[in-house]
Formats: C-alpha cells, structure tokens, sequence
C-alpha cells in the first residue's frame, strides 16, 4: 500500500464524521470523539504496512515523501491526535459551556471540536511528508486555518476569543511571510522541490544574498508555528485562551510538525558555507534568546497553561539547539518525549480544571491527597519535562546538549545550562504545589476511566524511554533529513 | 552471578513501586533492605579479589547512537560503597516510624533515594552513572518539604534541589566535554579510560574538563564555597532523608572523582589540585569554626558532615598531585567514604532519638541524658568519637591513611611542599572536631538530667539499627583490612 | 519594466502591510494589512515567473503557486472574519487595546 492513502484515509473520514454529524442526537457527540479516534488508530497501525516504494514515481513521489523521519512524524501526529480527541471526551462539559453559554441550551457544535483535529492531523501527516514548498506551504494551512477555528471555537469565552483573534493575526503574518520567503527561494533558485534544493543550494555562489534573504523569511515564519524568539509572545496567550484539548494539540503537534519542516528546510542552507556563515549565528542567537526567554518568563506564572506555554517556548529553544547540532535522530527523540510528557501534564490540567473549575497552579494544592495516582503521574511529566534522569526528557535534553557540546557551540551550552537549572524551579512549583501545599477540601478527585488509562500510558511512555530510548529510536533510523530520490537528482534540470 | 548485581539496582526500586501500589509500606521496605544485606554479602563472597576488571558485568545496549547501555559491574572500590549503601539503607528505613504523616512517602522516597546511589555506583556506563545519582532528586525535595523540621524546611529543600541540579548539570557538561574529548562512540567508563590511557586529552582541554568536573561534583559533594545548600538541608530533612544523603548518596561526587575525574585527567587534576588545596583548607578549618559555632545538633552535624568533606578532597588532591601510585590515598579515601557515612548516618539517627526524647535539639537545653539515657549516651559517645577520629573506630583508619598520603613521595631535603602543608593544617581538624563534638557530649550527655522530662530509655527495636552501624564503625576500627582487602592495591 | 522594478514595488507593498501590521490598532485594519502581503508575494511570484523563461515560456510552478496563495488568502479571509465577528459580538469592539483578558 502506498503511504500516501494515510492521509487520504483521514480526510476522508473527517470528511464523513463531519457529514454525519448532522444525524448524531447532540447528546452522543462523543461518539464521533471514538469512531474519530478508531479511525486514527487504524490508520496508525497502517503506518506500519505501508510500502514508501510503493509510491505512484510520476504523480506523488515528486511532492511527498516517506521516509523514516516523515513517517515517525506522522506517527506522532497520530498519536497526538488520538490523545488530543481522548482528552476532549473528558473535556466535554467544559466545551459545551464554553461553545454554548452557561445556559447549555446545545444549539452550537461540539462535534466539530472533535472533527477539525482530523483535519489538522491529516495536515501534519502531509508536512511530514512534503517535500514540495508548495505542497509544504499548502499543508501548513490546512493545520493553521484548522487551529484559527480549533483556538476560537469556546465563541461564549471571551478569553478563547481573544486567542483566538492574536493566534489568526500572527498566524496569517507568519503565512505572508512564509509565501514571500518561498518565492525569493525561487526566484533565487528557480525550483521549489526540496530535493532539487538539498543538491543545488549547497554549492551555490550567486544570488547568495536572495537566497539567505528567503530563507530567513521562511525561518521567521516558521518561528511563529515553534514558537522561537523574538516570535514567541503570542504563545502564552493562545494557549491560556484556547480550550485545554486545543491547547495541548497545539503545544505538541503543531510544533513537532514545524520543527520537522524547519530542520528539513534549513538543512540545504545550513550546507551552503556562505549562507550558513549568516545562518548559523543568527539560529544560535535565536536559540539562545528562546532559552532565556522562556525559562525566565515561566519563573513568575501562576496559570498552568500559561506555565506550559512558557515552558514549551523553552523546550522550543532547546529543539533548535538541537537542529543546529545537526543530529536530527536527537530532535526526533526529543520530541517524541515532548508528545508523552506534555500531553500527560494537559490531561493532568483538564481533569483539575473540571472538577476545580480553574487552572491555576494553586487548584493543584494537595493532590496528592486527592488523588495520588495522579499526582504522581504529573510528577513524572513535570520531572520529565525538567529533564530529571531516567525519564524520556533528560535523553532529549541530553542529546542536545551533548550535540551542542560536540559541535563546540560552548556559548550556546552556557545559557542552556543555567536554562535548564531554572527549568527545575517551575516545575518543581508544580510538584511542590501538589505535595507541599494544603488542599481547599479533602474530597478524593475523581478520574474517568478513559483518562486513567491514557494517562498511564503516557506515563509508561516517558518512564520506558528514560530507561530504553532504542525504542523509538528504532522507529527514526538516522536517515538523512532531506530525502533524496534517485530519481529527481537526474531530472533537476527539466521542468 | 550479574544478576545479584542488577537484583540489587533494581530491587529498591521495585519495593518503591509496590509502596507506591499500596504494598505494606515496612515489612516491604525492612524485607527488601534485608535482601539486599544478602545480596551484598553474595556479592563480597564472590568478589574475584585478583581480577582487576569489572565484576558481574552486564550490559544491555540501550541507544545506538550514541552508544548508551545500561551496564552494571563493581570493583573493590564499588564493593566498599555498595556496603556502606546497603548498610546505612536498612538503619534508615528502620528509623522510620510508621506511624507518622506521609511514612509511606517516606519508604518509599528512602528506597529510590538508595537505589539511585546503588545504580550510580553499580553503573559502569558514564549515561547511567550520572543518571542514577539523579534518582534522589525529586524523593528528596518532596520529603524534605513535606515532612521536614524547622520553620525554614521548605526554602531549605528549594536550596538542595536547585544547588544540585544546577551542580548535576555543569557536571553533565563536564563529562560530555570528556566523552567528545577522548572520541569514543561509546559512554562505557572502562572503555573511556583505556582511550585516555592509550591516547591521553591535550594537557589545555583536560584542564578545563577537570574544573568542570569539580566544580560539578564539589556541588554535590560541599566543596567550599558551594556548599551552603547542605548544613539547612540537613538539618531541616528528616531522618532517614538526611542518613541517606550525608551518608551516602554526597559520596557519589567523590567517587565520581576517583573513578572518572583523577584517571582520565590526571594533567587537568593536577593543574588544579592547587586551587583544590585552598577550598579543603576551607572545608575543614572554615566549616570546622562554623559548626563549633552550631548551638543545634541536627545543624551541627550538617556541618560536620560539610567539614568532614575536606579530607576526602585532602586525599584527591593527594592523588592529583603524586600520581596514580600513590595508594594510600585511594585506600585512605574509600575507607574514609566508608567510615564518614555511618558514623553520619548515625548521628543523625541519634539525633532523631533525642529529638524524640526530649523535643528539641538544642545543645544548651540538653543535659544529663547520659545517666537518664545510658545506651543512648554509650552509642552517642561512639559515633562523636569516631567522627573526631580517635583509634580504634572506622574513621581514624581512613584519616590516618589519608594523612600518610599527604606524605607520599615527601623529600625532607626539598622542604615541605603546598600538598604536605595543606596535610599539616588538615590534621587540626581533628582538633576542632574534638573541641565541638566533646563539647556538645558534655552539655548534652553529663550532669544532671532534667528532670521535668520523660526519658525512656531506648528500646531494643530502637537499638537495634544504631548497634548496626556503631558496630560496623568499631569492626571496620579494628580490622580496617576487612574492606581494604578488596581493593586491588 | 524590468524584474527589479516588481520586485521594488512589492517590496514596497510587503513593507507597508508589515508596518500597518505594526502600528494599526484596528484589528480589521490589521487583516487587511496581511492582505497586502499576500498580494505582495504573490506579485513577485508572477513577476519571477515571467522572467524566469523555460522554453519560451514562463515557469509554470510558481504560476500555480500564486493560485494556491489566493484559495489559501481566502479560506483565511473567510474563518478571519468570522472570529472577528463573534469577538465583536461578545466585546463590542475590534481594537487590540480591548484585548486584555488574558494576562500572566
């Protein structure tokens, strides 16, 4: 079976769900939250059966590739969104509120909540995989425009609104600047297949100056979607404002996904050695600057989510250290460890939000005489998200740091250090918080039954990758991050 | 035989678990600490003492690339510290009283807090190595802030935790400075330290690998002036928290410089064994004017511990500077590690007897608990005599050695040398240890009872884990060749 | 008219919609400024497709390009303005000054 039915399989069913919505009784919308993630699950065990060489040479393989990175990717993809539909089941309550006032009178749709992340997911599955700018800017939209709808879905929340509104100007921003970066690569390169691009622009000497032009541009804009200094400050708003599920799919796919077409798209300019002479200082001081940004600004939250937000800035600083350390099995790993720990703590916040009724940190005192089980689950998400050893985080961290070191980016390894120092105190707040702290009332805190068993496994995820990272490592293969066909390296030259 | 090695890594952790699964908290906790006794003890009758290699080696590939495995195998050198683990792990969780807030917690934090000192120590693998000691973490500063004494507990475990991760991280630099220095593909600490014999790191880059290294592990360790995080954290843990950190899990800096620091940069070691001269000197004479000042035990003792930490800096620097045959300094630093951590684990035990005696721990409202309490004081005076080193206990052996290798190579016809100084103003430790040690024994220990107090006297429960380790201090006292017949030199 | 002279005045064009973008408080001002930039790269993508021949004829990918940015501009335009709208519904007011709800 080809690898470009995957996506097929889920626009189509996004597709039907959303059709069939309007025959679903309002009271079983969580129905379609299932078939939704039935169906992605399928498709994830497809991964594993599908054939790259099976791709039709003519008409997709020029566009779309599917090689090991892509295909973990669109596993993780997957993945996210299974979790992301799972944790919006539990969140239900809290949506319906929020889509159709305090009175609840069902007139507005839960079911696109639980249908838009299909079409999203079905998005990034083709990021993975796009190995044409076009394809690649054409995928990228189907995600964002996806989350414009996804953030500002809560229409009676002010505050999702909000969100909302700041996530579309800057997302449509980053989507001008994006285009224009792309059409100075062409004009300096008359070619828009990053295949052609990996062989062509490492030896380029003219037009070198519209050439790192254009891909800043495209690193700006690809900045946005990571969340990268100094393209960073929408973050803690649109995750505090978005409905919790939207937040976590953002914090986790959307970034993954990006951080794949980052590295992908850098890695022909990183190879040019004039272009990567401006390059390279500007991404260091990027990275550098998200680091301290992000561990700085999460010292004095309060607000989980706006926490988390922080906090994945930070991981986003460290992500491109990791890119600029040019191991990319390294940030693959690192981010599969992001998808476990991040979605945990996001589970984490949900469950605490609707039987508390806010997200701040101090709805977490005494956990962990409420509910144990779950306390400690979200000590290993916060520990694993602050890089403690023996969880999956530490390896990413340790990865990139280790590659940082063998790079000899020695200024670079000095701000991460104390970064990630800092990183111990706010989310040790969090633990603290949960342990230290006493709780409003002792009432045990319920957990559904859903959420315990996603929760364990993610919890079981980040616990077996500290110990075994071979696991997924496996999965990625150390293949080269641009693929590049056979093929199309004879057949650059006619369009 | 690897088994029984990976059985006693793993085994603690295991009993965590089950704690933490709702597994009866002490007779999980105390069966573990007394399989584990077992298996260290399969562990010495086994110990091949000819073979120089690793011992019940095992490994399993965990990350290709880079190559990570999780590999276990000892030398007399992790034998030694894997028995005092064992041994100071068993009195600790015995210590726990059952019925308190959060005892749960407290087996359970007490077991990953010993399993991740046992794995550092077990690892041969530098990943693991490091990893491992990063079990204690989080254990510690949850127990410190939740069951911790005094009204600073909590800004006390907020220092512990950033000092050390702060200092775990520099030193996660440091060692991945020298896994790229010397170019192995792998992280196997044997295989790295045959590459930097057979191929040694430019004299430049070693130098600052080994200030990296000790800045990383004299955090873990005290080293003046990155100390400040120990003495409160001490004071402030609760019991077994404080036996296992001071008695245990602080030697894992001190063995990662025996074991990764000193024999790979021996030229970067020695560049800076003269600045290591200058902070042990402030170790033992600065810490030792602090803690004469304590007016507390728990703090004192926190001191002491600080302080104690010199002389096993005395005998790196020792190594450093007169090479590799300087034997007496290893064999004097690991009987030393040895010795140091159960006499503070005991003391820290006692303490909490004190303390549950009496209700406070300040020195000048202590009095006459020698006659009120004679075993209590019979224990008390063996473990502040052999903290201050005095013949026939554990820790005069380790001093004396550390001692006799300040002296190593000494030339009368050249003078004495900063090494020999530092030796000779080291020995006046000993001194400041007596003048606080005995002082708190006599106000504390002699006169008259105060009698609007109850003083019970110990039980043969309570006794029985103080006995255990004033009986290993007093053992290891006389025949020191018990543990040093393992070491290869 | 040569290709520099495109390339100016879309540059010209990008630069007015990233400083409206920058100073403009109205958020329907804003969008329209995005709007500028779009049109703006998609001029300099017809323009270096005109001049970039291939066989007497212009480089048709960059062509389709600029057709996949206007469907793409105007799915954004359309869930854009609906999010705008039902935020003046709930706020009565499309400045970004009014947007304050969330704070750290």
């Amino acid at each position: 079976m080809s690898p470009h039915y995957l996506e097929i399989f889920v626009i189509g069913l996004a597709l039907t769900l959303l059709m069939a919505d309007a025959f679903f009784p309002a009271r079983e919308k969580r129905v379609i939250a299932w078939i939704g993630a039935s169906g992605l699950a399928i498709v994830f065990g497809l991964l594993f059966v599908v054939d790259p060489a099976a791709l039709p040479p003519d008409t997709i393989a020029p566009y779309y590739s599917a090689d090991p990175h892509a295909l973990f990717f669109k596993g993780l993809a997957l993945i996210a969104t299974i979790f992301v539909l799972l944790l919006g089941c539990d969140f239900m309550p809290v949506l319906r509120r929020g889509i159709n006032g305090a009175d609840n009178d069902r007139k507005g749709g839960v079911a696109e909540s639980f249908i838009l992340p299909l079409f999203a997911c079905a998005g990034m599955m083709w990021m993975a995989s796009a190995t044409d700018l076009i394809f690649l800017f054409l995928s990228l939209e189907l995600v964002t425009i996806s989350f414009y709808v996804l953030v500002a879905s809560m229409r009676r929340q002010v505050g999702s609104l909000e969100a909302g509104v700041k996530y579309l100007l800057l997302g449509a921003l980053s989507t001008g600047m994006l285009v224009y970066g792309i059409t100075w690569v062409f004009g300096a390169t008359g070619m828009t297949k990053m295949s052609q691009l990996a062989v062509a622009v490492p030896g380029m000497t003219d037009n070198i100056a519209a050439l790192t032009f254009g891909s800043m541009l495209v690193l700006a804009a690809l900045a946005f979607k990571v969340g990268l200094f100094p393209f960073h400050s929408w973050i803690p708003d649109v995750y505090q404002g978005a409905p919790t599920p939207v937040t976590a799919f953002l914090a986790v796919a959307s970034k993954a996904a990006a951080v794949l077409v980052l590295a992908r798209f850098l890695d022909p300019f990183l190879n040019n050695p004039e272009i990567a002479a401006k390059l390279i200082p500007v991404l260091g001081v990027i990275s550098g600057a998200t680091l301290l940004f992000g561990n700085l600004g999460a010292l004095g939250q309060y607000n989980f989510k706006r926490l988390m937000a922080y906090s994945s800035i930070a991981h986003a600083g460290f992500l491109l250290l990791g890119i600029l350390g040019r191991d990319f099995t390294l940030v693959s790993f690192y981010l599969g460890a992001y998808v476990c720990m991040t979605l945990a703590a996001f589970f984490a916040i949900s469950i605490v939000r609707r039987s508390v009724g806010r997200d701040d940190l101090s709805a977490f005192n005494g956990l962990a005489r409420r509910n144990p089980a779950l306390a400690f689950t979200l000590v290993v998400s916060a520990a694993s998200l602050a890089g403690v050893p023996l969880t999956a985080g530490f390896i990413g961290k340790f990865g990139v740091l280790m590659g940082a070191v063998n790079a000899g980016y020695w200024p670079l390894v000095a701000v991460a250090v104390p970064a990630a120092a800092v990183g111990f105190y706010y989310y040790f707040k969090i633990v603290r918080h949960m342990f230290w702290e006493k709780p409003d009332d002792l009432e045990p805190l319920p957990v559904g039954r859903l959420s315990t068993t996603a929760l364990a496994l993610l919890t079981a995820g980040t616990l077996v990758l500290g110990f075994y990272p071979r696991l997924l490592e496996r999965a990625i293969q150390d293949a080269p991050i641009v693929p590049i066909p056979a093929a199309t390296a004879n057949t650059a030259d006619t369009p | 035989m690897p088994i029984v090695l990976i059985l006693l890594v793993f085994l603690p952790l295991a009993a965590a678990a089950l704690i933490g699964l709702r597994a009866p908290a002490r007779a999980t906790s105390l069966g573990t600490a007394i399989v584990m006794v077992f298996l260290v003890a399969a562990l010495n009758h086994y110990f091949d003492r000819e073979s120089p290699s690793m011992q019940f080696a095992s490994s399993l590939t965990v990350m290709e690339n880079p190559g990570i495995a999780l590999a276990f195998g000892i030398d007399g050198m992790s034998l030694v510290m894997l028995l005092l683990s064992v041994l100071v792990l068993f009195a600790a969780l015995w210590m726990i009283d059952p019925l308190a807030d959060n005892a749960r917690l407290q087996y359970a934090g007490s077991l990953l807090i010993a399993g991740g000192a046992i794995g550092a120590f077990a690892s041969t693998d530098l990943f693991f190595f490091f990893a491992f000691h990063e079990l204690a973490l989080i254990p510690t500063f949850l127990l410190i802030g939740m069951c911790g004494r005094g009204s600073n507990a909590r800004s006390a475990a907020w220092r512990i935790t950033l000092y050390l991760g702060l200092g775990s991280l520099i030193l996660l630099v440091g060692l991945l400075a020298l896994h790229h220095a010397l170019g192995q593909p792998g992280f196997s600490i044997t295989e790295l330290h045959a590459r930097a014999m057979a191929d040694p790191i430019a004299p430049e880059t070693q130098s600052w690998i080994a200030l990296l290294l000790i800045i990383g592990f004299g955090s873990l360790v005290s080293l003046v002036p990155l100390h400040s995080w120990a003495a409160p954290a001490y004071a402030a843990a609760p019991t077994p928290v404080a036996m296992l950190h001071a008695g245990v899990l602080k030697k894992f800096g001190l063995y990662g410089l025996l074991r990764v620091a000193v024999p790979m940069l021996p030229e970067g070691m020695r560049e800076w064994a003269g600045l290591l001269l200058v902070l042990l000197l402030l170790n033992i004479i600065y810490m030792g004017l602090v803690t004469i000042a304590c007016k507390r035990l728990d703090t004192m003792f926190g001191c002491s511990s600080v302080m104690h930490m010199g002389y096993l800096f005395l005998a790196v620097a020792a190594l450093s500077l007169t090479g590799p045959d300087n034997t007496l300094a290893y064999r004097g630093a690991i009987l030393l590690m040895f010795a140091h951590g159960v006499s503070i684990a005991l003391l820290f035990a006692l303490a909490d007897r004190i303390e549950s005696r009496t209700g406070t721990l300040e020195i000048a409202r202590l009095s006459g608990l020698g006659r009120a309490m004679p075993s209590l004081g019979f224990l008390f005076g063996i473990a502040a005599f052999a903290s201050i080193g005095l013949p026939g206990l554990a820790n005069f052996a380790g001093e004396l050695l550390v001692f006799l290798s300040g002296f190593h190579g000494f030339r009368p016809s050249e003078g004495l040398q900063p090494l020999q100084w530092a030796t000779i103003l080291a020995v006046w430790g000993v001194v400041i240890s007596a003048v606080y040690m005995l002082r708190a024994y006599r106000t504390a220990f002699m006169g008259d009872p105060d009698a609007s107090r109850r003083h019970d006297v110990l039980t043969t429960e309570e006794k029985l884990p103080l006995a255990a380790l004033a009986g290993a201090l007093v053992v290891v006292g006389f025949f020191p060749n018990l543990l040093l017949q393992y070491l290869p030199f | 008219m040569t290709l520099e002279h495109y390339l100016i005045a879309a540059g010209i064009l990008f630069c007015t919609g990233l400083f409206g973008m920058i100073v403009r408080r109205n958020i329907l001002v804003i969008f329209m400024c995005l709007e500028l930039i779009l049109a703006s790269a998609t001029l300099t993508l017809v323009a270096f497709s005109r001049f970039r021949l291939t066989s007497g004829l212009p480089d048709i990918d960059a062509q389709m390009l600029v057709f996949f940015v206007i469907t793409v501009a105007a799915a954004e335009v359309a869930v854009g303005l609906a999010i705008i709208v039902s935020l003046y519904r709930s706020t009565q007011s499309v400045h970004m000054e009014d947007l304050h709800t969330l704070k750290g």
